[in-house]
């Protein structure tokens, strides 16, 4: 079978150093700290998660990864971000962000918008037409989306639109995916298909995810590695690897084994200062 | 569900039929209200003329078989020439500085103070100063239906940039795109349903303006066809250039709303 992305080529390591963000209050003086010290280390392939209450700093630490500055307000703070053990600060080509809000271009069809990067000048100098429409075509099979090549946004489901965001991401074959909540806006049936997918993606071609949620569940049946963040300021609780094989059936979350890791990352979120939420849906 | 529920409800459908019979029959109305009043004679013919006399008026214009030319259609022609004109100039000079103020806060901070209170000032007042500036001829009349319909365009074409949510920018500046590779491709593309609607208003706001530019030596025009009129205080012709004007501004309207429709069938979809 062809596979959209090849494998990466070389290892791949984002680092993260005693990273502190801070954001001007709102309404005026002073500042709010947001993410107190957090250092991470990530080394080859793997699904990290990152999870935490809302507010906790999660999305703010991986629109630093992403080197993506919406607000233009500077970040980190303080701190250092390294790629490959280069120091990093702005946007990385070999980084790619899938948001929960998919921002599909209403007016394209399916197929123009997971070719959306290649009208950029950045990847029209790197990957020729023939290439391109060959690499989007694949990638739209491998989401499963190749009987709707031409249908608009409006004409797609939920589920189907963060696909399509999705193929537009893994078109770049980036080496570091980031993924930002990508699965929360769905319902929890086509949520359950997304992980499946994104299990199927991964394991074809393996790739560096830093994988941001605030679903327990969701952490434990899609991460090698949890990251549990207390909120305000965002620190790290706890950081575990999980070594149980995917895809992880219903009975794992069920089993002894599962159902401790649940009350583990449930006490280390309750013992946090934060009164984020965090949702639970097994 | 009562009556009262349908009829207060600002949400329940209504059918093209109930809709097109309630608009003919309210303008239906208005012509008999107006025919009564004329009949009577409630209100004398040199006040308001009877809408058989307009109507009369309207067909003398139209064909005037004395001296074998219809002055409606020369008119209407001219009048027409101009808008189209100053349409052109107002898409060509408005459509590119609103661009600029959507997509760069600090150009709007500039330039919002030099236009937007011109929405709200009296542009017909700037009509000497542009007669004194550019003269009695036609592009005084251009630039005065330019003036008057960029001040909406302008801000219009900016609230639609600013309308576009930011995720799109931040989704394409992720992938590669140069902020204006991002503004070419993803925030311009979804704010052209809008920015339309915006030409839509600025073409509305010459036809009410169109009178006023014809206003000072004008030859021809539907501006100066009711100027004449008055004149002569032929009130009936007042009336019919009133109602071409109105009618001419419906149907280009009209036709611009057909016309968004096909061009951006997606956006009333979303």
């Amino acid at each position: 079978m062809n596979a959209a992305v090849t494998p990466p080529a070389a290892p791949v390591s984002l680092k993260l150093a005693n990273i502190v963000q801070d954001y001007p209050a709102p309404g005026g003086s002073g500042t709010n700290r947001v993410v107190e010290d957090v250092s991470l280390a990530y080394e080859g392939p793997g699904i990290n998660m990152l999870l935490g209450p809302s507010g906790c700093g999660k999305s703010t630490l991986l629109r630093m990864m992403g080197g993506v500055r919406p607000n233009e307000v500077p970040t980190p703070t303080t701190g250092l971000i390294e790629i490959d053990g280069k120091r990093c600060d702005g946007a990385h080509e070999d980084v790619v962000t899938v948001f929960q809000r998919y921002a599909n271009r209403p007016d394209l069809s399916v197929f123009e918008n997971v070719a959306m990067p290649f009208r950029f000048k950045l990847w029209r100098e790197r990957v020729d037409r023939a290439e391109a429409t060959k690499r989007v075509r694949e990638t739209i099979a491998a989401v499963g989306l190749s009987d709707k090549e031409r249908m608009l946004p409006a004409q797609l489901s939920g589920g189907q639109n963060q696909r399509v965001a999705l193929a537009r991401a893994l078109v770049l074959q980036p080496r570091i995916l980031l993924m930002d909540e990508p699965f929360a806006a769905l319902d929890a049936q086509t949520r359950g298909d997304m992980q499946e997918l994104l299990v199927g993606l991964f394991t074809r071609q393996p790739c560096l995810v830093v994988f941001v949620t605030h679903d327990v569940t969701e952490a434990m049946v899609l991460g090698d590695r949890v990251t549990v963040l207390s909120s305000q300021p965002g620190r790290i609780a706890d950081d575990f690897r999980i070594d149980a094989a995917r895809p992880r059936s219903e009975l794992w979350l069920r089993s002894t084994e599962g159902v401790a890791m649940q009350q583990r990352i449930l006490t280390q979120l309750h013992q946090s200062a934060g009164h984020g939420r965090v949702a639970v849906s097994v | 569900m009562s009556d009262r529920d349908t009829l207060w409800n600002p949400y329940s459908p209504l059918g093209a039929r109930e809709r097109r019979m309630l608009g003919v029959g309210a303008v239906l109305f208005v012509l008999a209200a107006w025919a009564v009043v004329s009949a009577t004679e409630l209100v004398g013919p040199n006040r308001l003329p009877a809408p058989w006399s307009v109507a009369h008026a309207l067909i003398v214009l139209a064909w005037d078989g004395e001296q074998q030319r219809s002055l409606l259609l020369t008119a209407t022609a001219w009048s027409l020439m101009r808008v189209l004109c100053a349409g052109l100039l107002v898409i060509a000079i408005g459509l590119p500085i609103g661009v600029l103020m959507g997509a760069a806060p600090r150009i709007n901070a500039a330039l919002s103070p030099l236009i937007d209170p011109f929405r709200s000032a009296p542009v017909v007042a700037l009509l000497p100063i542009l007669v004194m500036w550019l003269g009695i001829g036609e592009w005084m009349k251009i630039v005065f239906l330019f003036i008057g319909a960029v001040v909406y365009l302008i801000p219009m074409v900016r609230d639609a940039m600013q309308a576009v949510p930011q995720a799109y920018w931040v989704s394409a500046r992720d992938i590669g795109a140069t902020p204006w590779e991002c503004i070419r491709q993803s925030v311009l593309p979804i704010a052209m349903p809008r920015i339309f609607d915006g030409v839509i208003v600025a073409v509305s706001v010459m036809w009410t303006y169109i009178t006023v530019a014809e206003y000072i030596n004008a030859q021809e025009g539907l501006g100066q066809l009711i100027q004449n009129a008055r004149r002569f205080s032929a009130m009936d012709q007042v009336f019919a250039g009133i109602i071409v004007i109105m009618a001419l501004a419906l149907i280009s309207y009209q036709l611009m709303r057909y016309a968004r429709q096909r061009m951006y069938p997606w956006e009333t979809a979303q």
